[in-house]
């Protein structure tokens, strides 16, 4: 059973890794350029054009300047999102107040898994588990994990809470919604009984990270962070499965579509790209594309004019 | 309805699934009343799909029996199967995979939509409604998700779902405000295009004005206005031969200059129904002594491409046309004239469409215009433009391209009284005519574009001029793209607010020409009663 354990934990992880590679190949394999499809401000104008949403297409003859991208702006870009919902706080302050901590909290355990596995990582390397530095990383582990499963579950209520109450939300919200919701709450719980029965949850999550690294399957000592894990097993796989897999996705949806500006003349590879893409075959029925319905990629179907009538 | 509108409804509902109540529908400040819906006749009733609201787009034929109930699901399902495989979509597929699966459907996009706010809240507006039925056939029927019902929400596929999937993806004007709003990157817009695309490139079912009347008459006369080469040649020199005499300076069009540094893009559309643009560009591009030419090639003389509309092979292949006439004149770069879909059909979609050989650079005219303003190649008097202005950003241009800056630097020089509408620039709210509306006139069409689409417009261009309105101040609303322009125009007419409040509407280049110190006085006409110069 200990080892049944071990290795579901093995398995999360690596499913999460797999998932998440699959999400990404699939978005990778899904077109080999798609068009040009930015939305304005885009972070990497610079500042004083993302100001106010302009773009390197206001400047004359832009095609013959070299191309600037401010790639400070776009990682602060990116980051004001991920780090303060800018958006929702922005367009939908009623769900920001739930949503954010509910983030928060999430934040703050991956950090936390983070920094613990860090840590366990230095005590393989010769890190005294008992000396200072450790009892340091204790107390703000300690410390994070109760602040931000506090988060999950309030915000988890408060965001299960307005799906059921506000008129439109209700309208689309489907059982996943709250049972992906419902989860989250209930590993927030299992994470603060832990927290409260277990003299340092620090020592539980080092101890368990540590068998894992170095294959010791040894039993757990407390109930409640068995629990607590074997659901945290169960979202790592099963976030990239669902709309939470905006987790990974969030990066290509900014950075490659609603900033992707590159213009082609810039682009040698887009180039080369663009050829091969206008090889493919095209399949659509409707007669103005389809023609008289003889095989034709979309070389064919740009340069036919389906008003002319065919010479015999 | 509104209040108890579900999802599902979609496919169960007999007739008339919505019924848009014009109480329900905000007041503004001007006097912008409602038009009455038409009912639709006993025959349309019978034959025709009419059956998601008041309005009719694509007129799908009613289903006779079974066998064509089912053939239309079958054929709308073919069509989702294509629209989710690289080699028929690669264009838009990752935007639409994504879309797809990464909503979590927080509703923060409701708030952005010009029409649920102006429909009064009506759930069918919300830009996520269309998407989710979407969505739910995809994940149901196609990819056939385990657990799909549960997971995604169940959703029946019958011919009335496809039927009012179809015409809901024409109750979006694919402004994109809902994806500038949206915390993941979702894309409503996009959504209701794709759908739009299902239609057209599989069933081929699209609107008339966008299809038969638009892109196929574009590739047969040369214009989705009808004009052969040799007509337009013709109006053009009337219009120069006009214009020379109402401004008192000489206007000479140039047609097919080999070599010329640039080739004018103009919308077809403003040689018939704005011919004061047409003169304006010629007028300014002479004066600054630009090295310029029209085309006189089919197709190349009007720059719209409905085809970004509804139909990815028909922008294809009209924007391989635009360049290469530019390519056969040898121009250093296209112009892009007072169209906000031409500049971004051209520039922004066909980037990544037409091999780049085939390319000529294109420029907005914004650009070029603030250059020859700010570069004082033009005597200009702004004083001659002193009433109030206010500014209309074109979503294509502005939110989807970025240019902002150009066309207020050249207002800030040449009207003084130049005052911002709220929410402008990127933030800004489609005219109302966006996306192929404001070419349409039928089934109620017209209706809808003065009671919800066309409003928040009006809504703006209120507040930018609420310290005068009424009839006593001439205003100047500087709309420069083509389809804005009609959908204004329209607006202003109907409600009779060229007398009522003295407005008057048209493009960026009627206003340089208009503080033109060569130029005859008066280039910009009021019908108001307002007070004189």
């Amino acid at each position: 059973m200990t080892i049944l354990f071990y290795i579901l934990g093995y398995l999360a992880v690596a499913g999460f890794f797999c998932m998440a590679y699959l999400k990404i190949r699939s978005y990778m394999a899904a077109s080999p350029l798609h068009v040009r499809w930015e939305l304005y401000p885009v972070p990497h104008e610079g500042a004083q054009k993302a100001a106010y949403g302009g773009s390197f297409m206001e400047e004359k003859d832009w095609w013959t300047k070299p191309r600037h991208i401010s790639h400070w702006g776009d990682i602060k870009g990116i980051l004001t999102e991920v780090l303060f919902l800018h958006a929702t706080f922005e367009h939908n302050l009623k769900l920001w107040v739930r949503t954010y901590p509910f983030h928060v909290g999430m934040y703050m355990l991956m950090g936390g898994t983070i920094i613990v596995l860090c840590a366990v990582i230095a005590q393989i390397f010769g890190l005294n588990p008992q000396g200072g530095v450790m009892i340091f990383v204790g107390n703000v582990i300690n410390a994070v994990v109760l602040v931000g499963a506090l988060c999950i579950v309030i915000g988890g209520i408060g965001l299960i809470e307005r799906r059921r109450n506000d008129e439109g939300l209700r309208r689309y919200s489907t059982p996943e919604h709250y049972f992906n919701l419902g989860v989250f709450v209930v590993f927030g719980v299992l994470g603060l009984a832990a927290w409260a029965v277990a003299p340092s949850y620090f020592e539980l999550a080092r101890t368990f990270i540590y068998n894992l690294l170095t294959f010791n399957f040894a039993p757990q000592t407390s109930t409640l962070f068995s629990l607590h894990l074997l659901l945290g097993f169960f979202l790592l796989i099963w976030i990239p499965m669902t709309n939470m897999g905006h987790l990974i996705m969030k990066y290509f949806m900014y950075h490659d579509i609603r900033w992707g500006d590159e213009p082609t003349n810039y682009s040698e590879k887009n180039k080369q790209k663009i050829l091969e893409a206008l090889k493919f075959n095209v399949t659509w029925s409707a007669k103005h594309i389809s023609g008289d319905g003889t095989p034709r990629t979309w070389v064919d179907v740009a340069t036919t004019n389906p008003t002319e009538k065919k010479e015999d | 309805m509104k209040d108890n509108l579900r999802l599902t409804d979609v496919s169960t509902v007999d007739g008339q699934m919505v019924s848009i109540d014009l109480k329900e529908i905000p007041e503004l400040a001007v006097d912008m009343h409602t038009m009455p819906w038409k009912p639709f006749t006993e025959e349309q009733k019978e034959n025709t799909a009419c059956i998601l609201d008041e309005v009719c787009v694509l007129n799908i034929p009613k289903p006779k029996n079974r066998e064509e109930e089912e053939e239309l699901v079958n054929k709308f399902l073919d069509g989702v199967r294509k629209l989710f495989s690289k080699e028929n979509n690669w264009t838009f597929l990752p935007m639409l995979e994504t879309s797809m699966d990464n909503c979590v459907q927080c509703n923060s996009c409701s708030d952005a939509c010009h029409l649920y706010e102006m429909s009064g809240e009506n759930e069918m507006y919300r830009p996520n409604f269309r998407s989710e039925i979407f969505r739910r056939i995809y994940k149901q029927y196609v990819k056939k998700e385990p657990l799909a019902k549960w997971r995604y929400g169940d959703m029946n596929l019958n011919w009335k779902t496809v039927a009012r999937l179809g015409e809901l993806a024409y109750r979006c004007n694919l402004c994109r405000r809902c994806a500038q709003t949206c915390p993941i990157g979702v894309d409503n817009g996009l959504m209701a295009r794709e759908i739009r695309k299902v239609f057209s490139q599989e069933l081929g079912i699209y609107p008339r004005e966008l299809h038969e009347r638009g892109t196929m008459n574009h590739m047969k006369a040369g214009s989705s206005t009808g004009m052969t080469p040799e007509v337009v040649k013709e109006n053009v020199e009337f219009i120069d031969e006009d214009y020379t005499e109402i401004t008192g300076v000489g206007i000479h069009t140039p047609f097919d200059v080999q070599g010329a540094d640039i080739m004018l893009l103009h919308n077809a559309g403003e040689i018939m129904a704005w011919p004061e643009n047409i003169a304006s560009f010629s007028l300014i591009f002479q004066e600054a002594g630009l090295s310029w030419t029209l085309s006189s090639k089919a197709l190349a003389y009007d720059g719209v491409n409905y085809g970004v509309f509804y139909d990815d092979a028909q922008t294809a292949r009209i924007a391989l046309q635009h360049m290469m006439a530019a390519k056969e004149l040898g121009v250093k770069k296209i112009v892009i004239g007072e169209c906000g879909h031409a500049h971004k059909a051209l520039t922004v979609i066909a980037d990544r469409v037409i091999p780049f050989e085939y390319q000529v650079p294109r420029e907005s005219c914004y650009v070029t215009l603030r250059d020859i303003v700010m570069s004082g190649r033009l005597k200009l008097d702004p004083s001659r433009n002193d009433f109030p202005v206010t500014l209309h950003d074109p979503c294509n241009v502005v939110r989807l391209m970025g240019i902002v800056e150009p066309q207020r630097e050249i207002l800030r020089k040449i009207a003084p009284q130049f005052r911002e509408m709220p929410c402008h620039g990127v933030d800004n709210y489609c005219c109302g005519g966006g996306s192929g509306f404001a070419i349409m006139t039928r089934n109620n069409i017209e209706q809808w574009r003065g009671n919800i689409s066309g409003r928040k417009k009006m809504w703006q261009i209120s507040e930018a001029f609420k310290d005068c309105l009424g009839p006593e101040t001439r205003k100047y609303i500087c709309a420069p793209c083509s389809n804005c322009k009609g959908q204004i125009r329209e607006i202003l007419e109907h409600n009779d607010l060229y007398t009522k409040n003295n407005f008057a509407y048209g493009g960026l280049v009627e206003l340089i020409v208009n503080a033109m110190t060569n130029v005859n006085p008066g280039f910009i006409e009021f019908e108001g009663a307002g007070e004189e110069e």
